[in-house]
C-alpha cells in the first residue's frame, strides 16, 4: 500500500509535468495564454486602475467595488495572478522556441527564412519580458514627479549626484501658446559641477544611470505677474457700477478716479489657513483654489490687509471695507515656474532594444520575405506536416 | 488658425466616398462593370482630395497631420483606401474593392465629429521626429487591418458553401492572411516599439499601462492569437474572420479610447 502511494506521488506529477510542458509548446497552450492575457488586459482597462477606493465604490456600488479592490483588480498589472500569466507565457516561449530550433537543425530548402524569423520572433519576446522584469527588479521609479524652481537643488536619490536648476522657463508663441518647456541644470558630483544639461520634454538628462524627464511646467504657485480684479465702489449714495483693473503684482495701484489703492502683496495658488497659528500656507502646488492678499488703503492709510478669493462662492471677505473685490483672473508667473521632473532609472531598457530591435527582424523575415510570405500565405492547414508549426 | 482649402478638399472627398458606398450598393445588385468603373473612378477623386486636404494641412500647420482626431481620422481613411487600392485589379474581389470608399466614409464621419482647427504650435510633447514615424506606422498597421476586416466580415455573411455574391471564402481567408501579415508587423513595430522608445525619452519609462498603451496590447494580442488559431488545423474561418473583426473593432475603440478613458495620450 505504502509502495503504491509512493509510486503514484512520483509518477502522478511526472505524468503531469510531462503533459504541462507538452501542453506549454503546443499551438493551444500559445493561443490559452494570449488569451488570458488578453481578457485580464481587457478587465484591466475596463475597470480603471490605480483609482482610489472610493472611486470603484462609487462606480461599481459597495460589494462588486471593494471586491475589485481587494482582489488586486485594481492593481491587476502588478497582481500575482497576471505576473504568473506573463510567466507561464515566457515559459511557453521557451518551451516552443526549442522545438523550433531542433525543427529547423532538420530542415533545410525553401522557408528556412521564415522558420528563422519565426524563431527570432519567438526568441525575442522572451528577451523583452527579461527587460521588463530586469527593470522592475532593479530599477525604480519616484513614485511622486518633484518640483524644483530656479535656484533650487536636490540630491537624486539612487543616482549619487545633485542637480540644481539654474533656470526653469516656459516658452510661448506670439500667440500665447505653449512652445517649449526648458530648465537649465548643473549636476554636481563631489562638491564639483561636471555637466550642465538643458532638459527640455523628449530631452532629458541621464546621468549615473538616473534619468530625470520632464514634461510638464507648472507657472509659480506664490508669486503672479497681474491680477485682473473686479470692483464696485461703495459710496454714500450706493454703489457704482463694477468695473476691472489690472493690478501689477507686489505694486501700489490707484483705482482711477478713487482714493482707493490696492497692493497685491501675495499669492497663493491653493490656499489653506491654519486657525491656531494664523498663517495661511499652499496645500499643494497646483491652482485650485487660488487666493490673494491684497492692502487696501483709502487716502493714503492703510485699512487692512485682506486675503481675497477666487472661489467667491466660498469665501467673502470684504465685509467692512469701502468697496466689493472680485478676483477674477490672473496672469500665472512662469518665469518663476517650477520644473516638474519624473525620476527614473530603468536598467532592463537596453534588453528591451534588443529585444525590440530582434523581434523587428524577426517580423520582416516572417512576413515579408519571399520564402515567408509563400509559407505564410498559402491556403491554412490542411494536412498534419504541410502547415507552419507555431 | 483656419483652414480653407485643405477642408474644401475634405468634404470633396467626404463626399466622393459616401457617392462611392452607394455605388458599391448599386453595383452589389447589379454587377454591371460600368458601375464598378464608376465607382472606382469616384474613390479615386476622393483619394486624390483626401491626399490633398492632408498635403495642405501639412505646410499649413507645419508638422504632420497626426496631431489630433480629426487629423488622424482622416489620415486612416486615406490609408484605407490606399490598402483597398493596392488589391483593386485582384480577380474575384470585384464586390471587396467596390466598398473600399464605405469604410473610409465611416472614418470621415468620425473625423468631422472633431475640432479640425490646425494648430501650428504642437505641444511639447509631441515635438519629436518620433511623432512621425509612431503614429504613421500604426495608421498604415490599422489600415491594413481594417482590408483585412472587410473581407472576415464578407467571409461571416457567406455560409460555407459559398455565397454566390461573396468572393470566394478561401480567397477571403487569404487576403485576411496577408493583409493582416502586413499590418501586424507594422502595428508591432510602429505603434507598440517606436511607441515604447518615444515614451522612455518624453517620461522614462517605456511602458506605464497607459488606456492608450494597454488597449494597442490588447489589439496585438488580438492578431496573434489569430495568427496562432489560424496555423491549426482546429481554427475555422468562421473563428479566424471573427478574431479579425474583434481585432478592428477593438483598434477602431483604441482610436476613440483616449477621448474617454483619458491617460498619457489624451491630445485632443
Amino acid at each position: 500500500m505504502t509502495l503504491w502511494l509512493v509510486v503514484a506521488a512520483v509518477l502522478v506529477p511526472a505524468v503531469f509535468l510531462k503533459r504541462f510542458r507538452r501542453w506549454l509548446s503546443s499551438m493551444t497552450g500559445a493561443v490559452w495564454i494570449l488569451v488570458v492575457l488578453a481578457v485580464m488586459s481587457l478587465l484591466g482597462v475596463a475597470i480603471g486602475q490605480s483609482l482610489p477606493p472610493d472611486a470603484y465604490t462609487s462606480r461599481y456600488g459597495q460589494v462588486l467595488g471593494s471586491f475589485i479592490y481587494r482582489s488586486g483588480l485594481s492593481e491587476i498589472f502588478t497582481s500575482w495572478y497576471f505576473l504568473l500569466s506573463a510567466a507561464v507565457l515566457a515559459a511557453s516561449l521557451v518551451a516552443c522556441s526549442f522545438g523550433r530550433l531542433r525543427r529547423l537543425a532538420n530542415e533545410r530548402g525553401r522557408g528556412r527564412a521564415s522558420r528563422v524569423g519565426s524563431l527570432l520572433l519567438h526568441v525575442s519576446m522572451v528577451v523583452i519580458l527579461a527587460g521588463g522584469v530586469v527593470t522592475a527588479v532593479f530599477g525604480f521609479r519616484y513614485a511622486a514627479p518633484v518640483y524644483l524652481s530656479a535656484g533650487e537643488e536636490m540630491e537624486v536619490p539612487e543616482g549619487g549626484f545633485t542637480v540644481r536648476v539654474n533656470a526653469a522657463s516656459t516658452e510661448f508663441t506670439d500667440e500665447g501658446v505653449v512652445s517649449e518647456y526648458f530648465s537649465d541644470v548643473v549636476v554636481i558630483e563631489d562638491g564639483e559641477e561636471v555637466l550642465s544639461w538643458r532638459i527640455e520634454v523628449n530631452r532629458p538628462l541621464i546621468y549615473n544611470g538616473v534619468g530625470l524627464y520632464q514634461n510638464e511646467m507648472l507657472p509659480s504657485a506664490t508669486s503672479v505677474r497681474e491680477v485682473l480684479f473686479g470692483i464696485v465702489i461703495l459710496t454714500e449714495d450706493g454703489e457704482l457700477p463694477l468695473r476691472t483693473i489690472d493690478v501689477p503684482f507686489n505694486e501700489e495701484f490707484e483705482v482711477p478716479g478713487t482714493d482707493i489703492s490696492l497692493k497685491v502683496l501675495e499669492f497663493l495658488a491653493d490656499f489653506t489657513y491654519d486657525i491656531e497659528s494664523g498663517t495661511a500656507s499652499l496645500v499643494s502646488l497646483s491652482h485650485r483654489n487660488p487666493a490673494v492678499l491684497v492692502r487696501i488703503s483709502e487716502a493714503g492709510s492703510v485699512i487692512d490687509d485682506r486675503w481675497i478669493f477666487a472661489d467667491v462662492q466660498t469665501h467673502r471677505s470684504d465685509a467692512g471695507l469701502p468697496c466689493r473685490i472680485f478676483l477674477f483672473s490672473y496672469l500665472p508667473d512662469y518665469e518663476r515656474g517650477l520644473t516638474r521632473f519624473e525620476l527614473s532609472r530603468q536598467p532592463g531598457t537596453p534588453l528591451l532594444f534588443i529585444g525590440f530591435a530582434a523581434m523587428s527582424l524577426g517580423l520582416c523575415l516572417t512576413f515579408w520575405t519571399r520564402t515567408g510570405r509563400k509559407g505564410a500565405g498559402a491556403p491554412r492547414a490542411r494536412s498534419k506536416t504541410g502547415s507552419d508549426p507555431a | 488658425m483656419q483652414g480653407g482649402t485643405d477642408m474644401l478638399l475634405f468634404w470633396v472627398a467626404f463626399w466622393c466616398y459616401l457617392a462611392a458606398t452607394l455605388g458599391a450598393s448599386v453595383y452589389a445588385g447589379t454587377r454591371k462593370d460600368g458601375v464598378r468603373a464608376a465607382v472606382f473612378y469616384v474613390t479615386l477623386l476622393g483619394f486624390a482630395s483626401n491626399t490633398g486636404a492632408l498635403i495642405m494641412r501639412s505646410v499649413l500647420s507645419g508638422h504632420p497631420p497626426v496631431t489630433n482626431l480629426f487629423e488622424y481620422l482622416s489620415f486612416f481613411a486615406w490609408a484605407i483606401v490606399l490598402g483597398f487600392l493596392l488589391i483593386w485589379r485582384r480577380k474575384g474581389l470585384e464586390i471587396l474593392t467596390a466598398f473600399a470608399a464605405t469604410i473610409a466614409f465611416a472614418m470621415m464621419v468620425m473625423a468631422s465629429m472633431f475640432p479640425s482647427d490646425i494648430s501650428r504650435q504642437l505641444i511639447p510633447a509631441l515635438q519629436s521626429y518620433w511623432l512621425w514615424i509612431h503614429v504613421s506606422m500604426a495608421i498604415l498597421a490599422e489600415a491594413a487591418f481594417a482590408v483585412a476586416f472587410v473581407a472576415s466580415l464578407m467571409c461571416l455573411m457567406g455560409d460555407k458553401r459559398g455565397h454566390r455574391r461573396l468572393p470566394d471564402r478561401n480567397l477571403l481567408d487569404s487576403i485576411t492572411y496577408r493583409a493582416i501579415g502586413i499590418g501586424f508587423p507594422l502595428f508591432t513595430v510602429g505603434a507598440l516599439f517606436a511607441g515604447a522608445v518615444w515614451a522612455q525619452r518624453a517620461w522614462g519609462t517605456p511602458w506605464s499601462w497607459d488606456p492608450k498603451e494597454t488597449s494597442s496590447l490588447i489589439v496585438w494580442l488580438v492578431y496573434a492569437i489569430y495568427l496562432h488559431v489560424r496555423r491549426t488545423r482546429k481554427g475555422s474561418i468562421a473563428l479566424t474572420s471573427g478574431l479579425s473583426v474583434l481585432g478592428f473593432t477593438l483598434a477602431i475603440l483604441t482610436i476613440l479610447g483616449s477621448k474617454f478613458l483619458g491617460g498619457l495620450h489624451s491630445y485632443g
